[in-house]
């Protein structure tokens, strides 16, 4: 089967495309120097929302249409980029920003000049150090050549671009947290309404664009709707970034068109699963996601297709575990991830979190009892849908649908006071 | 002034009850319209809702998942469910993960009987926690600062205090630290949590995580006796209960009157109780025998003051003092007993700088502070002087944006963005006629510079609040003018004079003033004002003095005047509630009652009169100063002038007070007699290089009487210090920390020195009314004085030394 040609990821490994000239010989800014010189804003962003392209950071919104959610009103409008990609499971924006810098600078040019941005902020997870450094060069290299600044390739556009580190908070990354992180606020989702695009950030109308979201657009601009649209599904086309981890040959990012079935990235891709060894659940969206099962492999990976399997795209952390995984161990590493990144404010998040974290521990650890199992199966009820922020849903979904698929497995925990897999780990490890 | 358009109605239905109510309503407030009261933690109805603790989740038809009522709008046709098996789920969710961790310290925990986690779990609650592990803990009786303890293991982290401090006070100290379920409320900096507001968080924390020190394991809810009071330490005014067991009180509790405190009190107001029950309070008379106070019977001491004022009243060389601390029947008592019984005008409650308790015209509101443009304060220290008035400038400020504007010497701490002019005291008046001939002379004149602008200001405003502190009566005048300009021009303005006792405008309006009597009645003569009696008596002119609730010794600008002249007046009757530096020159010592062991009415600074109950018994030997009067009256054998029953006197004042006339510009108020020796000049001081000129700056917790007898309010209260310039202070060599004496024409005091930018160059700030530091030593009786500052005791120094700094 013929590979998906890369649009996102092109030229990476081949070339150093943190040098501008290198990116400028691939083509780069020729989508920005077309969208200044020969279209208004109101044709980008037309452009924009005729490829349905959708958020990337998650929720998979269709860009053109948030865009279109700004009020006219005369008040500055701010433009913030998220690359705070926490998300266990996740690495496609790390590689983004770390490979190819010039494309996000593009794209958010692009961007801020469709929505008449003011400014631009750049939100880059504290961790992604060398990340923000090769984003700095580039801004410098950009603002060298023209490309940032005032009168922008001579024209009358001027925009420059923000930089702010995160400090290591998951939360962060949800959008509202995020703009009261850049103000300099404890980062904390924000109670909504109001959004975003009426008060967010120091109550203006802003607009939250994922990485991959805005690196998408120069290409739109330069290949046009049409082209874009018609990769993958009608509903949610384009080429997607998929990170793949866990017990696979390859694991690793994959730019492949969106709708893939899921077999078909395991092992077209990632080089299939490790010999022997029977495919037990996937997480198709990162940590937050439910998992989906061996019958599912044919689900196409788009947004669509897993929320019908009451999962979702996510981020694109496509998580594979294979039987030799303990579905309570993967419990307790996810649920001890929410309690911990829980940011305090909603009840249910940070009581339920805490909670569930430390009954799945305690099952895990062998000294869980049949209560636990009965609060468990039913305590998704109180906290999934109860909260201000997505973090609290994201508590239950992947032990939901493994306790759901696996009870037995849980339950075993509980009558041989320990972890089955644990044996067979120690045993392995003696041989 | 105008209020805001109406909102369209919009019609839901709740718990199958139909309610309208203006759009942009919160479903819980529709809810409580509706008479259905849906459990809240998080949400309180004078902040922004934040949507944490989820307890107030219903059921809206047509939406999927539960919604939080406390951030939800009504809208038309809503279908709301507030107690369908549904919500009875998600509540009952929502109340055990409260509780997982929480302690059930019920029976030790002074919230219990009044505790919304205690009300809402036996309501709502599961009978049982399924939680199977040890509860998680976390630091317990933490010491938040001088008045709250903390304990983080009851909080259920609603965050009302803290969002209260951001939101309310604006001053940012209590925060959220830590993550998750490991959060804990604390300060920014690690610090003392202190603020003058800092009692209100203890009343909206839902569980007792937040405890007041001052009643903290003392009472339990269901044993408490309930009076409506309202607060006297300043002139607000601001409602509030007194709680009390076995007769004696054992806190302050709000009892919200939106249109006065908003539902808040400060702390002072609310911690000054417990001077009561020291062993400095006065629990029966003192009469000066061979130079030492001696305990009397309260009959013995009327018989003796009685008789001395009647002989020095025949002479027409008597004097009454006092008003501002009493209640409208007691001032209303005191002028009586200063015209009708001793027949003398000589009465003046004025024993501090300010002249004038109202405005003559554009009276305001307080709550005209909230629609309110541009305020412009000239010389009140509002935090320090009126902090529940202050919340509301703050909220206009921070909230709606409001301009505001401070004139005068300094520059107070602020905790919103305010422009400072700087102007002295005897300037201003000048400043203001400049700023009312220039509005005059309409907008295309007005030119440019400092003026011009502060001028333009004014005439863009909407609506403009002026908030004075009454001292200076020819920038009184300017500014009313001023004001006049700006009414002609269609401006809604206002006034409001922040009173220098609790109850300065009852004084004034019950005629405790030589020339008005009660209702502002003109009587075409005048007898002495305090400051005349005093320099008569200072000149043995004076036969006799009656001081009532006053402590001229220490707020009386020229204390070298005012101290002679307590010494030297052949007698002088004192009735306080506690031994003053004035109660301790007196012949004869009143004890006298507390607002807590009388009833009767105050008025506030914008004119409400307002009725107090009394909640506890007052000792045996103390008399209200309603009661003393009414037997000094007797005594005098002119009982029908003062009867012994404050309804009786309450509707005889009301009478009179009805008469009061009419405020409009065309016919304004008629004025207290100001006396020539307390007007104010700018250029009386000549400040050199040497000498500093002396600022008295208020503190909240300042004060000669109960607040320097309070225990609880004792960790407050700052020690005397001077505020000076950093280039002064290099200059004369102290840093902060430092103890200098300040010498002045009356005498010295010893301060701690203060650096910072807020004092002028040559300028002293000095902390007012403090007895062990008075710094009236240093004025003269316009206020303005100047001191050579001498270094006594370095911060770093071991050894005392004394250092000459001037030539």
């Amino acid at each position: 089967m013929a590979r998906f040609e890369p649009v996102l990821l092109r030229g990476i490994g081949q070339l150093d495309l943190t040098d501008i000239e290198n990116y400028k010989q691939l083509g780069g800014f020729a989508a920005l120097e077309k969208a200044l010189r020969e279209m208004t804003p109101e044709a980008v962003q037309g452009e924009v929302s005729a490829s349905n392209l959708r958020g990337r950071g998650g929720a998979g919104f269709p860009t053109g249409k948030k865009w279109s959610f700004l009020p006219k009103d005369g008040r500055p409008r701010y433009l913030v980029c998220n690359c705070d990609e926490a998300e266990p499971g996740t690495f496609k924006d790390h590689l983004l920003l770390e490979q190819a810098p010039f494309q996000i600078i593009e794209g958010l040019l692009i961007s801020a000049y469709a929505i008449n941005a003011a400014q631009i902020f750049m939100y880059i997870r504290g961790e992604f150090l060398e990340g923000f450094r090769i984003f700095k060069r580039a801004l410098d290299a950009a603002r060298l050549q023209g490309y940032l600044g005032k009168r922008i390739l001579g024209t009358d556009f001027s925009m420059d671009i923000v930089v702010h580190r995160g400090a290591g908070a998951y939360i962060c990354g949800e959008e509202t947290a995020m703009l009261e992180s850049i103000e300099g606020k404890r980062g904390e989702p924000r109670l909504k309404p109001p959004f975003p695009a009426n008060a967010g950030l120091y109550g203006m109308p802003t607009v939250v664009n994922n990485v991959e979201t805005v690196s998408c657009v120069p290409h739109i601009i330069e290949r046009g709707a049409q082209w874009f649209a018609s990769i993958g599904p009608e509903k949610c086309p384009g080429p997607k970034i998929i990170s793949v981890s866990g017990h696979v040959v390859r694991p690793g990012n994959y730019e492949v068109p969106m709708g893939i079935p899921a077999r078909e990235l395991i092992e077209e891709y990632a080089g299939g699963l490790f010999p022997g060894r029977r495919l037990k659940a996937i997480q198709p969206g990162g940590g937050s996601s439910a998992a989906i099962f061996e019958e599912d492999l044919d689900t196409g990976i788009d947004f669509d297709s897993l929320a019908a399997k009451r999962t979702m795209l996510g981020s694109g952390g496509f998580v594979v575990m294979d039987d030799t995984t303990c579905m309570v161990r993967a419990s307790q590493t996810l649920t001890r991830f929410f309690e911990h990144e829980s940011c305090g404010q909603c009840t249910p998040c940070r009581e339920g979190g805490q909670w569930v974290a430390r009954m799945v521990s305690r099952l895990e650890a062998g000294e869980g009892n049949e209560s636990d199992l009965r609060v468990l199966s039913t305590i998704n009820d109180t906290i999934t849908g109860t909260n201000l922020c997505p973090l609290g849903d994201s508590i239950m979904p992947f032990l939901s649908s493994v306790l759901r698929r696996f009870p037995e497995e849980f339950a075993d925990h509980v009558r041989e006071a320990g972890c089955p897999f644990r044996v067979g780990v120690a045993a392995s490890m003696a041989s | 002034m105008s209020k805001q358009p109406a909102r369209r109605n919009l019609t839901l239905t709740i718990d199958g009850r139909q309610v309208t109510v203006p759009e942009g309503t919160l479903v819980v407030e529709a809810a409580r319209q509706a008479g259905f009261n849906i459990p809240v933690y998080c949400y309180h109805p004078k902040m922004d809702p934040a949507g944490l603790c989820r307890i107030c989740l219903v059921e809206i038809e047509k939406i999927p998942k539960l919604q939080i009522a406390c951030n939800t709008q009504v809208a038309d046709g809503m279908v709301v469910h507030t107690m369908s098996p549904r919500v009875a789920e998600g509540r009952r969710g929502v109340l055990e993960f409260l509780l997982l961790n929480h302690p059930l310290d019920c029976p030790i925990c002074d919230k219990g009987g009044e505790c919304d986690l205690q009300d809402f779990t036996m309501s709502y609650g599961p009978g049982a926690s399924r939680l199977t592990e040890p509860k998680l803990h976390k630091p317990k009786a933490v010491d938040l600062g001088p008045t709250i303890v903390l304990d983080e293991e009851r909080c259920i982290l609603c965050r009302r205090c803290t969002r209260f401090d951001d939101e309310i006070a604006q001053e940012r100290n209590l925060v959220v630290n830590e993550r998750g379920h490991h959060s804990l409320i604390a300060t920014a900096d690690g610090s003392d949590y202190r603020s003058y507001f800092s009692g209100n968080t203890t009343e909206i924390c839902p569980v007792g995580a937040l405890t007041s020190k001052a009643y903290r394991f003392r009472s339990r809810p269901w044993d408490l006796s309930h009076a409506d009071s309202v607060c006297t330490q300043c002139s607000v005014g601001c409602n509030y209960r007194i709680d009390s067991r076995f007769g004696r009180i054992m806190r302050t509790f709000t009892r919200e009157n939106t249109a006065v405190d908003d539902g808040w009190i400060c702390d002072r107001g609310r911690y000054t109780f417990n001077y009561l029950y020291e062993p400095s309070r006065l629990r029966q008379p003192l009469i000066k025998r061979d130079g030492e106070h001696q305990p009397a019977t309260f009959d013995e001491a009327i018989a003796i003051a009685a008789e001395r004022l009647r002989t020095a009243a025949r002479k027409g060389s008597v004097g009454i003092i006092g008003g501002g601390r009493l209640s409208d029947e007691e001032a209303f008592a005191l002028q009586q007993f200063a015209r009708e019984v001793l027949g003398t005008d000589n009465i003046d409650h004025r024993v501090g700088l300010q002249k004038y308790a109202s405005p003559s015209r554009h009276e305001a509101r307080l709550e005209d502070i909230d629609d309110a443009s541009l305020i412009v304060i000239f010389g009140a220290i509002t935090p320090e002087q009126a902090p529940i008035l202050d919340l509301r400038l703050r909220r206009a400020v921070a909230r709606r944006h409001a301009k505001l504007l401070f004139v005068g010497p300094y520059k107070p701490d602020l905790p919103v963005p305010c422009r400072h002019v700087e102007y002295t005291p005897g300037a201003i008046a000048e400043l203001m006629e400049q700023l009312a001939d220039v509005v005059h002379h309409g907008r295309e004149e007005r030119g440019e510079g400092f003026v011009a602008e502060i001028a333009q200001e004014l005439a863009d405003a909407e609506r403009i609040i002026a908030v004075h502190n009454g001292r200076d009566p020819g920038a009184i005048e300017a500014l009313e003018k001023l004001m006049d300009r700006l009414h002609d021009y269609d401006h809604p303005v206002g006034i409001l004079v922040v009173g220098a006792t609790g109850n300065a405008r009852g004084a004034e309006a019950a005629g405790c003033v030589p020339n008005l009597g009660p209702g502002y009645a003109e009587l075409g003569r005048s007898g002495m004002t305090a400051a005349e009696m005093f320099a008569a008596a200072a000149d043995g002119k004076l036969d006799a003095l009656y001081i009532a609730g006053a402590n001229p010794a220490l707020t009386f600008p020229d204390g070298e005047l005012v101290r002679r002249a307590l010494q030297r007046v052949p007698f002088l009757a004192v009735a306080d509630q506690v031994l003053t530096e004035t109660a301790a020159y007196a012949d004869v010592v009143l004890a006298a009652a507390s607002f807590a062991e009388k009833s009767g009415h105050v008025t506030n600074l914008e004119g409400r009169q307002q009725a107090f109950a009394q909640a506890i018994e007052p000792p045996v030997h103390v008399g209200s100063d309603l009661r003393i009067l009414a037997a000094f009256a007797q005594t005098l054998g002119k009982e029908w002038a003062i009867p012994d029953d404050a309804d009786a006197l309450f509707a005889q004042l009301r009478h009179v007070q009805r008469a009061a006339r009419p405020r409009s510009p065309k016919d304004p108020l008629p004025r207290p007699r100001v006396d020539e020796t307390s007007l104010s000049s700018a250029d009386q001081v000549d400040a050199t290089h040497q000498r500093f000129t002396i600022i008295p700056v208020p503190r909240l917790y300042a004060g000669g009487g109960a607040s320097a007898h309070d225990p609880g309010i004792a960790a407050m209260r700052p020690a005397p210090f001077a505020t000076f310039h950093p280039d002064d202070a290099a200059r004369i060599g102290v840093v902060h920390g430092d103890m200098v004496r300040l010498q002045g024409r009356g005498g010295s005091i010893d301060v701690e020195v203060h650096v910072g930018p807020q004092a002028p160059t040559g300028v002293a700030l000095v902390l007012a009314d403090m007895p062990q530091a008075p710094v009236n030593r240093l004025l003269d009786a316009s206020g303005f004085g100047s001191a050579t500052a001498i270094k006594v005791r370095s911060v770093a120094a071991a050894p005392p030394e004394t250092i000459e700094v001037t030539a």
